[in-house]
């Protein structure tokens, strides 16, 4: 365990105590934030064993609507499979790939914000300039260019993602950092003589941890939607099905086939959603400063 | 409306009755009443949340805007320059924003962040006198400026149109005090004015008043923790606590024969020359006045 | 007005800094970089790569190459693009304004409208239009704004056939310069409101916070006690200062804004950068992929420059550096 007292000095958003949690569960958007991402998990893991197609079969003729005779749940799609099996398989591609990009996402920007704050002068110069470049670049666009050259793997896809969106956390890490080293716990556990790693991952990153689980929850949501923008221009896995493949590739005839197009979409509407209601309600469980009464 | 009150030399400008605000389920100003008279100071003294700022507030019914503070009861009468008086608490908000800045105004503690930064110095003096007198912008400026003038800030035609920010507290304060007088109040409440500078610059800006005060013939309402303070400016003492007025009377009353054990303690909570003579180091002295 | 300077040199360098790393981008990607420069369309000739080659240089070394490819760039050449037939300099050029129309009447109607959400929801935090509000602002950033524009699209062409869907002018038009700006208004309502709600969510949450802030200084009970109507405290002394953080935040976001606007483009027909860059993903077409990026990303730059402009506008303390005596 720790070797120091943590205990003067952190303002603002402490390590998150019970009080926090208790805030959390009293905030009703926030838990059915967490309803709502629990749902959206067992569909995705659970749904295609309980709804036993296979979303690439070809089941009936092509874009019949929900209702109509012979056809399943929620219609047909312009190749005559089932929409209903695509919704519920093509979580898997999304979450998966969102959660990868996260990982990365985090990865990255916590390191470098955390070198960035901790060290200071020339490095955080260098590093936030680094991190100025990939600022400036349009996330999708950027995203589009790496797919297009380097090719739509879902591996490759994460990282695109990954690349594009590590900036906003380190960002937010550095800040973190930057409030939080000159407290006097840092100070102290500096004079007993602990390493610098030690002090930026025992010391320091445990206190930053509330405003940067918010963020990478909020991150997510974003992981998806930039998935899904690429998947909807064509970029994805076209071998998964994936929410924003199945838009994408029923444009042609949405318009009278609407049902096409708006159940993926609500998929994602939803599990994003779930995702900014979550991370809203840590951030005012974690912060009631900001709830503004 | 309740009939006039005798006017003699010094007749009530302002008459609080049993005034009760609360914040909840919190009682922050609990059944007081105390007055002030034309041309006088009154000091209201206590320490940290014993209820004067909310007292403040509610005079000016700002109590009630943007906080979830409410007049539970009580009167506050106020005499208008025809001899006329009326309940404050009764008023609809749109007299009160006739009274305010007018009739009866307001400077506060903080001078930085009482200010708008994004404005000038010289627009925000001016725009009282462009609601309340109804001035043009062009007249109503130089009016700022003739205020500035007063409150004895140096070259005050360059300082017109420096924001906030490119200023000292002390220089701050005094435009917060032009603001106020711009329109020739009747009242000057002052919300513990000077405990954010700097002891030199307080002085100045208490003489500054106090001349003010002279030449206007104003009533002035100052709120304060400090009893140096109030020794140097008040001519009439309240003393709160919690919510409720333990002692009032002059100054002179006051200080002399401190009838409440708390008054007592106010008092001699200020240091005192010479409480240390004859020792070689320092002692904590007694809580209870000699 | 150093501290200005500084920024633009800086924002140069970050420039050179994107030029450099489409320049990696070429020869990092797999395969041959002529083939990758001729994409799809000019790779099955040899000629053609071997004038690529030539024209780039490919067989010299990297520096040489990237000096000379910032040398081609800086003069205006971006390559040519081998399935539009055309420079990839006057594709962009001929894409760009329709795209800078777009953004721009999305990110308007977003500041405005998300602003004027923000106060009322601010002033009025328990009616239930302001629970509303802010329920429809936290969905509006949660949904893919190219199935917004779907939805709309269906809406707009099967329910309310009231407004164009598609394209950016009539296709058979045939009238004046004012008719054919009304025309375009038309055409840009249904993709500016898309582009604009995703962000206009987000505007309205963090003007209503600021708001909220606002109306708690110190300065706000100072215009109060002067006897200021509650309308003038709020849009003349509260708004100014509650405006700020919205300011900065757009200004910072610009870059999302134009990724947003590939995916409306797309949905809409409408003849921008967004749509260019599809087509040109489309026919693995690097060139004009990676002018698109370069040019976007100018883009980017000099709006961030632009906020900061305004942001010292509206605010006198970031001006001359001034620091309380």
């Amino acid at each position: 365990m720790s070797d120091l007292m943590l205990g003067s000095g952190a303002e603002a958003m402490a390590p998150p105590g019970r009080e926090a949690w208790r805030m959390f569960f009293r905030n009703k958007a926030a838990v059915a934030g967490l309803f709502l991402l629990l749902g959206v998990i067992l569909m995705t893991f659970l749904g295609p064993y309980v709804y036993d197609e296979d979303p690439k079969d070809i089941v009936a003729r092509p874009l019949k609507g929900p209702g109509t005779e012979d056809v399943p749940g929620l219609g047909t799609d312009y190749l005559g499979r089932d929409v209903l099996a695509g919704v519920v398989n093509g979580g898997l591609t999304s979450l998966r790939v969102a959660a990868i990009a996260a990982a990365l996402i985090v990865m990255i920007g916590v390191t470098i914000g955390a070198v960035s704050g901790f060290y200071g002068g020339v490095i955080d110069n260098a590093l936030m300039r680094f991190t100025e470049v990939f600022q400036v670049l349009p996330a999708l666009l950027f995203a589009m260019v790496v797919v297009a050259l380097f090719g739509p793997s879902p591996w490759k896809v994460s990282i695109a993602i990954g690349l594009v969106l590590w900036p906003q956390l380190a960002r937010l890490t550095r800040a973190e950092f930057l409030r939080l080293k000159n407290m006097e716990f840092v100070k102290a556990a500096q004079a007993i003589g602990s390493s610098d790693l030690r002090i930026i991952m025992r010391v320091i990153l445990p206190n930053a941890l509330p405003p940067l689980i918010v963020a990478t929850t909020l991150v997510m949501g974003g992981a998806i939607l930039l998935e899904a923008g690429l998947a909807f221009l064509g970029l994805g896995d076209a071998n998964e099905v994936s929410w924003g493949l199945m838009i994408g590739q029923n444009r042609t005839n949405f318009i009278t086939s609407w049902w096409t197009v708006t159940f993926p979409g609500l998929a994602i509407f939803v599990t994003v959603l779930s995702f900014s209601l979550i991370g809203d309600g840590l951030q005012d469980a974690f912060n009631p400063k900001l709830r503004g009464r | 409306m309740a009939p006039e009150i005798e006017t003699e030399a010094s007749s009530p400008i302002l008459e609080v009755r049993n005034l009760t605000v609360t914040f909840g389920s919190f009682t922050a100003v609990d059944g007081i009443s105390f007055s002030l008279d034309e041309g006088q100071t009154l000091a209201v003294v206590g320490e940290s949340g014993s209820g004067k700022s909310v007292t403040a507030l509610s005079i000016m019914r700002l109590v009630e805007l943007g906080t979830r503070g409410r007049i539970e009861s009580g009167e506050i009468l106020y005499r208008g320059a025809n001899g006329e008086v009326t309940d404050l608490v009764q008023e609809s908000e749109d007299a009160m924003r006739q009274v305010r800045g007018n009739q009866i105004s307001m400077i506060f503690q903080e001078p930085l962040t009482s200010l708008n930064p994004v404005y000038t110095v010289g627009d925000q003096v001016a725009e009282a006198v462009m609601l309340h007198q109804r001035l043009g912008r062009r007249e109503a400026k130089g009016r700022a400026l003739e205020m500035m003038r007063q409150v004895r800030i140096p070259d005050p035609e360059q300082r017109m149109g420096q924001y906030p920010h490119e200023m000292s507290g002390g220089m701050r304060q005094r435009v917060m005090i032009a603001m106020a007088l711009s329109c020739d109040p009747r009242v000057l409440i002052a919300d513990e004015p000077t405990t954010a500078l700097d002891v030199t610059i307080q002085a100045q800006i208490l003489g500054l008043m106090r001349d003010l005060q002279r030449t206007r013939s104003a009533a002035v309402m100052i709120i304060t923790h400090d009893m140096g303070v109030v020794a140097e400016v008040a001519d009439q003492v309240v003393v709160m606590n919690q919510g409720q007025v333990v002692e009032a009377g002059s100054v002179f009353d006051i200080f002399e024969d401190p009838k409440e054990p708390y008054t007592r303690a106010l008092l001699a909570a200020v240091p005192r020359l010479g409480s240390m003579a004859g020792r070689s180091d320092p002692a904590p002295f007694d809580l209870v006045a000699p | 007005m150093k501290r200005f300077a500084i920024r633009i040199l800086w924002s140069i360098g970050l420039v050179l800094a994107v030029i450099f790393l489409n320049f990696s981008l070429i020869h990092l990607a797999p395969g041959d970089p002529a083939t990758v420069i001729a994409g799809e369309s000019g790779a099955g000739d040899p000629a053609v790569i071997d004038q690529i080659r030539a024209d780039y240089g490919l067989d010299r070394s990297f520096v040489a190459q990237l000096a000379s490819y910032v040398v081609r760039v800086a003069q205006g050449d971006l390559g040519d693009s081998f399935f539009f037939n055309q420079s990839v300099v006057s594709l962009i050029w001929a894409r760009l304004w329709p795209t800078i129309l777009l953004v721009a009447t999305a990110l308007i109607f977003a500041i405005v409208v998300g602003v004027l959400v923000g106060i009322f929801t601010a002033r009025r935090p328990e009616s239930r239009l302001s629970h509303s509000a802010t329920i429809l602002a936290l969905a509006g950033y949660s949904m893919p704004v190219f199935w917004t524009g779907l939805m709309l699209v269906i809406l707009f062409a099967s329910v309310f056939k009231v407004l164009p869907i598609s394209g950016m002018r009539d296709v058979q038009f045939d009238g004046g310069l004012l008719a054919s700006w009304v025309d375009i208004g038309k055409h840009l309502i249904l993709p500016a409101f898309t582009l604009g709600f995703l962000f206009l969510a987000q505007y309205s949450r963090l003007a209503r916070a600021s708001m909220l802030e606002v109306l708690q200084s110190d300065f706000v009970r100072t215009a109060r006690s002067k006897g200021l109507s509650e309308r003038v405290v709020v849009y003349k002394h509260a708004l100014r200062n509650a405006v700020i953080p919205v300011v900065t935040v757009a200004g910072l976001q610009f870059g999302t804004m134009l990724s947003g606007a590939i995916l409306v483009e797309t949905v809409f027909n409408w003849p921008g950068l967004g749509r260019l860059a599809f087509d040109a993903v489309l026919r693995r077409d690097a060139p004009v992929l990676l002018g698109v990026l370069l040019v976007s990303t100018l883009l980017v730059i000099v709006v961030n420059l632009l906020t900061d402009v305004v942001y010292r506008i509206i605010d006198p303390r970031i001006r001359v550096g001034g620091a309380a005596a």
